[in-house]
């Protein structure tokens, strides 16, 4: 694999001037270097993917072209050729030709489609312009035929906060590469180049191929993307060269078509995953599966409602992991909350451990008292208390093995937190920062430390790897597969299907509550969608006919 | 966890959920609402009416003449400009307590400049109108340059003021203002209305208009949504809150120097149980014409709606105080409502 390749933006064989060209990017903060003079080219029409773990650069390059970072002396960016003085004011960036979609992306929910895609055209300073009629009829003419343009269907007077989020996040898109034709219109120049900071992590899989789409017409019109993102899939979907970061260093820039996925994860991790480990998880084989299903059932579920579920039925046998692939919406992600006593209203009988019991008299302290963990998805809302430190979050359910006399011993917490740090390589060791100043991955690990604590025998979890870098992810999976082999049985709720694949035993399709069918392997993230999006048409023909 | 989405939202083949092939909504709202908020947006008007019908009905004598109208619109022009005021610091997500005090001390200044100190009415008018857009650039100063809490320094800053009014008057009331102002608040009619009311249906105007169709709305609505978008798309987040003060002082000078004329003196702390009102008057109006929008128009219509069924109920008998009561229990529903409106839309299936 080529470790660096020249920087030259080549299109179609013929050079040109590339749309974004930067040379030794640093930033500094205190004592430690955050970025280690970074070159980084995005050739017009383009699309580089800036890959690396959280922690490893590539938030403080983005922040240095967004103006929020001023670079260390000896930095420079040239924009279409064309010497750009850093650093940027904060909010110029748009006048030279970048433009910025943040994972968050910057709209407001409760103002209409239309206001939000305009609010560029807001900023005019002084009286005069402050006060200029805007002929809301025109603007939302406007945005149809805006959205036309880039194919994609929204109506300009819905508010934002009613659309999903694919919608949401192709409206932050289609704003931002408006701004840049804007811009070179303006300008009279060509290139422009997008910034994507990790616009698809909460966005279902099958929902991502409309984004891929958009970014394509983006390129088209000659404009370059800088895609962040850990999405693998996204990567190679949408990118044509990444570039990888780690410790503020770039230590790769390769072409996609050149590098394997586990090449990829190496760059990124550092050689800190071995090779045999990336390989080694891959799919399940047949035969496993099988001989799981002679184990003895730790959690089992008969005719499940509540939330969207419909009446679920599935066993989950000790040293398996079952996946649960549905679409948005189809019920999947209520199913470990609803298992969990987590969601009111729910009937049906459900076994834990040696429990069996109807699902109303379950809470999640009955359910943990037999063996059960739930991973919450939402990490920032259910999953950790940011201002918190690690220790505290890491063993907040093992606290009573830490009092002694009536007292808590934080000494032992820390130590017992530290400890465990190690084991589950959590990064920074330091257990009483701030739960905040870890990265999504490292809080993930926390988390999963936490419940792992607990020994438990049934794991619930839903999306354990969102928003967490390919490197880290992996890491989770071979944690997650080492207490298979221990015995729990887990189930695994994910719209990621590349994830099912690889670590899933059996997969069951959810779909309109209930489960149409299972699969076992060999798994492929094609074969996967494929057969849920088979099961939604078998469940909204029998809700059709049903009707009739 | 968001369980609490509609059941139908996305079971469909994929074909159906593609922004391509999706149908969606479309309408010609216009500047209201969307089709589907119409009825929600003519609640209030409607409310009003059987309001009307049923007072009316109970004593069309006293009730349903065109002279209790008046008379509703034409005492009720202060309260009129001072929810006005409200609105753009609303919009912006800052509430301002002080307006009320604002306007009281605005009074007084310019009874006290006019008839103490033999001041002309106009230059009175104009250092009032000055003072209270001066003192409403401090309130915005102290909250955006030392990022406190505008709740409780204009809560404080109105204190003050009402201090103040009743220290340059030793707390007594200053009668004899030129006959002139009141000639030109309240003396001079329109189809038998004062025309202070005109003034503030004017001022409300302006700021529909403002609110709604200029980028100075705009930047209201996109700090007051999120005070970190609107930073990112390069606005000057302190300085649309400081304007937002400022203009609130502004109209709550004019709604002081309403006041003055209306009543021909100026008495201190005469303007103070205002303060609920138009409170209730902004956040009633929230749910109607452009609901979910702190909105000139809806925020009028909820003023004179509350006019109207205090008026009856005084016609009916009632003690003073049950208006005390009334005025607190209509900010609750109000505040309530809004609320649950917001919480249904929010809940309703996604697009």
């Amino acid at each position: 694999m080529s470790r660096t390749e020249p920087a030259a933006s080549v299109t179609d064989g013929k050079p040109e001037v590339p749309a974004l060209e930067a040379s030794y990017l640093a930033k500094s903060f205190g004592a430690s270097r955050a970025l280690k003079g970074v070159d980084l080219t995005v050739g017009a029409g383009e699309v580089v993917a800036l890959l690396g773990e959280n922690g490893s650069g590539k938030s403080t390059l983005v922040k240095i072209l967004a103006g929020y970072h001023e670079p260390e002396p000896g930095g420079e960016l040239r924009m279409n050729g064309t010497e750009v003085p850093l650093p940027l004011p904060l909010g110029e960036s748009r006048s030279v030709g970048l433009a910025f979609v943040y994972q968050d992306l910057g709209l407001a929910n409760e103002l209409q489609v239309v206001e939000n895609l305009f609010v560029g055209h807001r900023v005019a300073t002084g009286v005069r312009q402050a006060a200029k009629p805007i002929r809301w009829g025109a603007e939302r003419d406007r945005a149809r035929e805006i959205f036309r343009r880039y194919g994609v269907k929204l109506d300009p007077t819905v508010l934002v906060g009613r659309l999903r989020p694919t919608n949401q996040a192709l409206l932050a898109i289609v704003r931002a590469a408006e701004e840049l034709r804007e811009y070179r219109d303006q300008q009279g120049q060509t290139g422009g180049v997008l910034v994507l900071d990790e616009p698809t992590v909460f966005l279902p899989q099958h929902e991502k191929v409309f984004l891929y789409e958009l970014v394509r017409r983006v390129t088209a019109e000659g404009i370059g993307v800088l895609f962040v993102s850990h999405d693998m899939t996204a990567v190679r979907e949408i990118a044509n060269r990444a570039v990888v970061l780690r410790d503020g260093e770039k230590v790769g820039d390769v072409r996609l078509t050149e590098a394997s996925d586990a090449d990829l994860i190496q760059l990124v991790s550092g050689h800190r995953i071995s090779r045999e480990t990336i390989e080694a998880a891959t799919n399940y084989k047949q035969e496993e599966a099988v001989e799981l299903q002679g184990a003895e059932v730790l959690l089992s579920v008969r005719g499940l409602t509540g939330g969207r579920l419909n009446g679920v039925d599935l066993d989950v046998h000790a040293g398996e992991i079952l996946g649960v692939a549905g679409l948005l919406g189809s019920g999947s992600e209520d199913l470990p909350y609803a298992l969990f006593g987590d969601i009111a209203g729910s009937t049906g009988e459900v076994t834990i451990g040696d429990w069996t019991v109807d699902v109303s008299q379950v809470n999640p302290r009955a359910a943990r008292e037999h063996g059960a963990a739930l991973v919450p998805g939402d990490r920032k809302q259910q999953g950790v208390v940011a201002e918190l430190p690690v220790a505290t979050n890491m063993l907040s359910l093992s606290l009573s093995n830490f009092m002694q006399g009536g007292f808590l011993r934080h000494g032992k917490l820390r130590a017992a937190a530290s400890e465990r740090a190690q084991t589950y390589d959590v990064r920074p060791r330091n257990v009483t920062l701030n739960m905040a100043s870890l990265s999504g991955g490292n809080q993930q690990k926390v988390v999963l430390a936490r419940w792992l604590e607990q020994a438990p025998k049934i794991l619930l979890l839903h999306e354990p790897t969102q928003g967490v870098d390919v490197a880290t992810r992996h890491e989770i999976y071979e944690l997650m597969r080492e207490r298979a082999r221990q015995g729990v049985a887990i189930l695994w709720v994910t719209t990621d299907f590349d994830e099912l694949a690889t670590v899933a035993h059996r997969i069951v399709l959810c779909s309109s509550g209930v489960i149409e069918g299972t699969i076992v392997p060999p798994f492929s993230r094609d074969r996967i969608t494929s057969e849920v999006y088979a099961a939604a048409a078998k469940s909204g023909q029998r809700e059709v006919s049903k009707a009739s | 966890m968001t369980t609490n989405l509609d059941e139908q939202s996305e079971t469909v083949p994929p074909e159906a959920s593609q922004p391509q092939g999706g149908a969606t909504v479309s309408s010609r709202g216009g500047f209201l609402a969307k089709r589907g908020h119409l009825l929600e947006s003519a609640l209030l008007p409607v409310a009003w009416v059987l309001v009307i019908i049923g007072f009316g009905l109970h004593s069309p004598s006293t009730f349903l003449t065109w002279a209790n109208f008046a008379n509703i619109f034409g005492t009720n022009a202060v309260l009129f400009v001072l929810v006005m005021a409200l609105l753009v610091p609303l919009t912006n997500g800052d509430l301002d307590m002080s307006v009320a005090e604002n306007a009281g001390f605005v009074s007084m200044l310019i009874a006290w400049l006019n008839v103490t100190h033999h001041w002309g009415i106009i230059p009175a008018i104009i250092a009032g109108i000055l003072f209270g857009t001066v003192f409403g650039a401090i309130n915005g100063a102290i909250v955006t340059r030392f990022t406190v809490n505008p709740f409780i320094i204009t809560l404080a800053t109105g204190t003050v003021l009402l201090g103040c009014s009743q220290w340059i008057t030793n707390e007594q009331t200053i009668a004899g203002v030129s006959p002139k102002l009141t000639e030109w608040t309240f003396g001079r009619h329109i189809f038998s209305i004062p025309i202070e009311f005109y003034f503030g249906f004017v001022i409300m105007l302006i700021m529909w208009y403002v609110l709604t169709f200029t980028p100075f709305g705009q930047r209201s609505l996109f700090v007051g949504q999120s005070r970190e978008v609107a930073r990112l798309s390069g606005f000057k987040v302190s300085s649309v809150r400081f304007r937002g003060f400022v203009i609130a002082g502004f109209i709550a000078a004019i709604a002081g120097v309403l006041n003055v004329g209306t009543q021909g003196s100026a008495t201190p702390g005469s303007t103070s149980p205002l303060l609920l009102s138009c409170y209730a008057g902004a956040f009633l109006g929230l749910t109607t014409i452009q609901p979910g929008r702190f909105n000139a128009l809806g925020a009028g219509v909820s003023v004179f709606f509350l006019a109207t069924v205090s008026t009856g109920i005084e016609l009916l008998g009632a003690q003073a105080y049950v208006e005390q009561i009334f005025n607190g229990a209509v900010l609750v529903i109000a505040v309530v409502f809004s609320q649950v409106i917001r919480t249904r839309r929010a809940a309703s299936a996604t697009t």
